[in-house]
């Protein structure tokens, strides 16, 4: 049985909630015993999407994460359930059996991920079993067989259908060290935006070479601002400090110091003709 | 290790197909795939469309398009089977309990019990009560007929429209006269509709330009597509499923820059907009007047176009120049107005006219939704023809697929053929969506709480969808003659008056009326105005019947089959089977012949069955018929057919032709000769539209008590009021407050909510003079400070609060303006536009427990078990 893998391309997901509502669908009020029983009405998310809103108006952007189990290969949850009751799957797959669990609830705390959900009717913990009851079949886990945008993409690990997303796939939270099989493309990473103006005609400025070099490890990154006088600089280093330079030939050049926290709008650069700057400083 | 997936599931199931539940009007999406076992629906999977069916291709320099064989509908479509059972489904026929013939206590509606009764007494209640109404006042005309919703979209089944088919029985068969028949104003396309058509025409398609093989021309052609308002992610994905998402992914795959331009950072803005201008609510016409002036003063328009194309330019030319009113419409002008920064407004100009541009919406985004959207459903008009529309990569184009749409050809290719008889039209649709009322005796959705509550009203133009641009200015009035009776009793199929109309909360005070003897409500589900009813009969879900699927609201047309998915719930019938009863019993029950009639005789009209030669019953057991598409060689084929060179579409033959519009002059009008005949003195809709002031502008007196505006976009999880009350939405979207109820979210600027001391999450009152309505706070960097973000449709949920009505179920338009609230008392509506999106309110944080400790709810209780 060849292990699975699922990738969630962040890029492609636009939010729009079919994974939670077919993960609802498939298990609400269905057990698929010996993977599953029942999930409650409510209340429980083996699948939920994560809204980030980013940036300030009205350089704002919005990254939706599909967040569930990520199937450890080192998972914490296994090691602390007493009764034997979490397994893996020769699929790869981390899998509590309803009915060894003994409700003694240890493994909630021990997941860094919070996929675990408690059902207190049936004294069981319950979280994503990547449809363990479907795959067997050759059928995908509901959420991949429902996203609109195949931005949940689950096979084999060595199929050629995740070969394109491999090199950028990276674990949600990597620091946790638990080795997940669900991993994703395109977790957010801070970026700086801006709009480069002309102020005394009122005009944005395009073609302004922005350059920001990363003052940790002198690293650059370069973007162009577009006809809108827009500059996007993507996928910066969080918590690293930037000098983000604005320069073109006929102007003045402007230079700011910026920690990539978080997302930032900065707004309006002012950049002044040089023949201007010289004629103000004449005065 | 544990065992081995490959052990499998019970098994035993039955897969029905079952129509989308929501976009209706007897038309639907791909269905949804509905496992059943013993009489539950187990699972509800995505179509995919089988391998035999031959998909499209767009074949073009940057790459060849097509779509994914799997077809996913809105997330509401998967859900729809929690409302079978839920707790407000009506089961049974109800009976308002202190409701009598002779004493029907108009005032208890929406507060008293409902008792179950049974069908006969039902039928015996509403027979009475027509009877009485033809006997005490001599016709139908005091029965207003509400018959025009969305609701499910079976073919026959789940109508809404039967209502008006039923009263048109009794007056041709029982002599009983006419009906007041409620015409459905052209809802979601209002500026189009009362202001573009008067410089374009595009009659049959409510004002918006035909689609004829337009993705052809933008994904070769066009470099940067402006989203005004357009969310293919919430209204396309709910109007046409998945497609409309893949069309996104088209343009970007094009390479195409996208730019949204609202006030609101919309779902499909967040996710895949290169730009977001936003503006202040409904600006959008100072906007393009900036845009004009930039290209006018830089010679950046195209010239050639205009003098061949239009008239009446140069009286715009000199409007924008201010050479009329001494107020050249500058970009620091319309930065006032818009809030947009100058300099933006110059570059968007610029790169307008740098790039092949095409302008992009569904119906028309927030914007054509307001006060006096007539004027910017013009101005976009006219600055798209300054720049040429129909040259290549200049188009309009609607992502999505919508239903009215072309000239001859569709959007994507298709076989004409297919396009005409592939799918049957039932013919009750135009009722809701027809060029007339059927009824001499009408009044427009947007006015019936004035018909009921202070007849007379007059107005100008019947509303119909359809209806031909002269009639916008034909007066009408209700009740036609002065000793008329007016309005004593209501049928009600819609029940989503107060939920996704005007005025809400005045609608509720109708419902009230002293005058109103008696109101029968049909529909599944005791919620919004069906509260209100004396007597409601029970409809059943589309799981609960057998119909006839027809998938007209996809871009590749289809039929299916719908088999009964699980039995009825409790004495539930389809909407179709309630009228035929009522038929029945009044004695004219050969207008409704059995269902499978109806279903047989209308497939045996399509190409399946004259042409592919699939008999009904083959049909019914093959449960299913979806067309092939053209290939790209046929396609091109048709398309030189029809005018079109391989990669033309869109506009490209009026490009050509410079006429042929359904416009006085067969041009682009900039001065409407239309309205110069019939309206030349009108300062609300003058030949020439301009930028106007009005009443719900942050610039009006009223905004220094109510100084945001409120923006009301078509849901993305609802569809408009159907489907609220559905779990496992709530859970995904409503905050919840610390009363532990599910609020609706209202998006907030940081700054607007910093000066009123808002918090995420707190519980805020959104209020204005027409009412209060509570929502979460949900601050946000996606809404332009001085404006607040909702989602119209959520299910009104009153309490009364020391005497005074307070809806906390986040129902935005209970507090919308009435379009009759423009004039004088006793003046003609000039134009019964709907204001939906874009009016003054305030915001106001509520202490959430000290307001319930006073409270108490409404409604005397829920639905009986």
């Amino acid at each position: 049985m060849a292990k699975k893998r699922m990738f969630i391309n962040l890029r492609e997901c636009t939010g729009c909630g079919l994974c939670q509502i077919a993960c609802k669908d498939e298990h609400v009020g269905n057990g698929y015993l010996p993977w599953s029983a029942p999930q409650p009405d409510t209340g429980q998310f083996w699948i939920k999407v994560h809204c980030q809103e980013r940036g300030q108006i009205p350089k704002v952007a919005v990254t939706y994460t599909p967040l569930l189990c990520v199937h450890c290969e080192n998972a914490p949850c296994m090691k602390v359930c007493p009764d034997q009751a979490i397994a893996r799957t020769e699929e790869g797959l981390v899998w509590i059996s309803p009915e060894k669990c003994s409700g003694c609830r240890l493994c909630q705390p021990a997941c860094p991920y919070d996929a675990i959900y408690f059902n207190e009717r049936l004294n069981v913990a319950q979280k994503c079993t990547l449809c363990a009851h479907r795959i067997g079949k050759g059928q995908l886990p509901r959420c991949a067989d429902l996203c609109p945008r195949d931005a949940i993409l689950f096979a084999d690990e060595d199929d050629a259908l995740l070969e394109q997303l491999r090199p950028e796939a990276e674990a949600l939270h990597a620091e946790y060290g638990t080795r997940p099989r669900v991993e994703y493309v395109g977790l957010p990473r801070p970026f700086v935006a801006g709009t480069v103006v002309d102020a005394a005609r009122a005009e944005v400025v395009a073609n302004v070479r922005i350059t920001a070099r990363d003052l940790f490890n002198d690293r650059e990154i370069t973007a162009l601002t577009d006809g809108f006088g827009d500059f996007w600089l993507r996928n910066l280093e969080k918590g690293h400090r930037y000098a983000i330079k604005a320069a073109k030939e006929g102007y003045q050049e402007s230079v700011v110091v910026v920690v990539a926290e978080e997302d930032r709008n900065l707004g309006e650069i002012r950049l002044p003709r040089k023949a201007e700057a010289g004629a103000a400083l004449s005065h | 290790m544990g065992p081995s997936t490959k052990e499998v599931e019970p098994s035993g199931h039955r897969v029905v197909y079952v129509a989308h539940p929501s976009s209706g009007l007897g038309r639907s999406n791909f269905p949804i795939e509905c496992h059943v076992v013993d009489n539950k629906i187990v699972r509800c999977l995505p179509i995919r469309l089988p391998e035999s069916v031959r998909l499209y291709e767009i074949r073009t320099s940057r790459g060849t398009f097509t779509r994914p064989r799997k077809e996913v509908q809105m997330p509401l479509a998967y859900s729809w089977k929690r409302r079978i059972h839920c707790a407000d489904r009506v089961a049974y026929p109800l009976l308002r309990a202190d409701w009598s013939p002779d004493d029907p206590r108009p005032q208890s509606r929406g507060r008293s019990r409902f008792v179950r009764i049974s069908w006969d007494q039902a039928v015996d209640i509403v027979v009475s009560q027509l009877k009485k109404i033809r006997d005490r006042y001599g016709s139908m005309e005091s029965v207003l007929v509400q018959a025009d919703g969305h609701g499910q979209s079976g073919y026959l089944q789940t109508l809404r429209f039967w209502g008006h088919y039923l009263f048109e029985q009794m007056h041709d068969r029982l002599g009983w006269g006419w009906w007041l028949q409620q015409m459905r104003n052209p809802d979601s396309w209002e500026g189009y509709y009362y202001g573009a058509k008067h410089v374009w025409g595009f009659e049959e398609s409510l004002g918006e330009p035909w689609q004829d093989a337009v993705w052809d021309d933008v994904l070769e052609n066009t470099e940067m597509v402006l989203f005004s308002g357009n969310d293919p992610e919430a209204t396309g994905f709910g109007m046409s499923g998945s497609i409309a998402t893949i069309m996104t992914r088209w343009l970007k795959q094009a390479g195409i820059k996208i730019v949204a331009i609202s006030p609101d950072l919309n779902y499909a803005g967040a996710v895949c907009a290169d730009k977001w201008i936003p503006l202040k609510p409904n600006t959008d016409a100072a906007l393009y007047l900036a845009v004009a002036w930039v290209w006018i003063a830089e010679g950046l328009y195209d010239r050639d176009y205009v003098a061949t194309h239009t008239v009446g330019f140069e009286q715009f030319k000199e409007h924008v120049l201010g050479r009329d009113d001494e107020l050249p419409k500058t970009t620091q002008w319309a930065e006032k107005i818009t809030g947009v920064p100058a300099h933006t407004i110059t570059a968007l100009a610029r790169e307008w006219a740098r790039r092949r541009t095409t302008l992009s919406v569904y119906f028309g985004g927030p914007k054509i939704r307001g006060t006096m959207s007539h004027l910017v459903g013009r101005l976009e008009a006219y600055v798209m023809a300054m720049q040429g529309i129909g040259k290549p990569g200049r188009q309009f184009l609607r992502v999505g697929a919508p239903s009215f749409d072309k000239k001859a050809l569709a959007q994507v290719p298709r076989y004409p053929a297919v396009d005409k008889t592939g799918v049957p039209f039932n013919p009750v649709l135009e009722y809701a969506i027809g060029r007339a009322p059927k009824s001499p005796v009408f009044v427009p959705r947007t006015l019936v709480a004035d018909a009921v509550l202070n007849p007379p009203v007059s107005w100008r133009g019947s509303t119909a969808a359809l209806a031909d641009s002269e009639d916008q200015f034909k007066a009408y009035q209700f009740p036609p003659a002065p000793d008329h009776p007016g309005i004593k009793m209501i049928w009600n199929e819609n029940g989503n008056q107060v939920g996704s109309w005007t005025h809400g909360r005045r609608w509720i005070d109708a419902l009230r009326h002293a005058g109103l003897e008696f109101i029968v409500g049909v529909h599944p589900w005791l919620e919004n105005d069906q509260l209100f009813s004396d007597l409601i009969l029970p409809a059943q879900t589309a799981f609960e019947h057998e119909d006839l699927i027809a998938v007209r609201r996809s871009e590749i047309l289809a039929l299916f089959y719908q088999e009964r998915a699980i039995e009825p719930v409790g004495e539930a019938r389809s909407d179709y089977e309630i009228h035929r009863l009522i038929a029945q019993a009044l004695g004219i029950g050969s207008a409704f012949p059995p269902a499978q009639e109806w279903l047989k005789r209308d497939y045996e009209q399509t190409f399946a069955f004259r042409q592919l030669g699939v008999s009904w019953e083959e049909f019914k057991r093959r449960r299913f018929v979806i067309y092939d598409c053209p290939s790209w060689q046929e396609w091109v084929e048709i398309k030189k057919q029809h005018g079109y060179g391989e990669r033309e579409g869109g506009l490209a033959w009026f490009w050509k032709a410079g006429q042929g519009l359904q416009t006085p002059s067969g041009k682009i009008e900039f001065v409407s000769q239309r309205i110069l005949q019939h309206a030349p003195d009108d300062r609300e809709r003058p030949p020439l539209a301009q930028w106007i002031e009005h009443a719900e502008l942050s610039t009006s007196a009223k905004a220094r008590r109510y100084p945001l505006l409120v923006v009301a976009n078509h849901p993305r999880l609802r569809f408009h009021v159907q489907g609220d009350d559905i779990d496992w939405l709530r859970e995904m979207w409503k905050i919840k407050g610390p009363d532990g109820f599910l609020y609706e979210p209202c998006r907030i600027h940081r700054s607007d909510a910093a000066a009123r001391a808002i918090a995420h999450g707190d519980i805020v009152m959104v209020y204005n003079d027409r009412g209060k309505v509570l929502f979460a706070a949900c601050l946000s960097e996606r809404i332009i400070p001085g404006a607040v973000y909702t989602e119209h449709g959520a299910r009104m949920d009153l309490i009364e609060v020391e005497g005074e009505i307070i809806d906390r179920g986040g129902d935005i338009n209970l507090i919308t303006p009435s379009p009759a609230e423009k004039y004088q008392p006793g003046e003609r509506v000039r134009i019964p536009e709907m204001n939906v999106s874009g009016f003054l309110v305030e915001v106001e944080k509520v202490d959430i427990g000290k307001l319930l400790a006073n409270a108490r709810p409404h409604r005397a209780g829920a639905a009986p078990a």
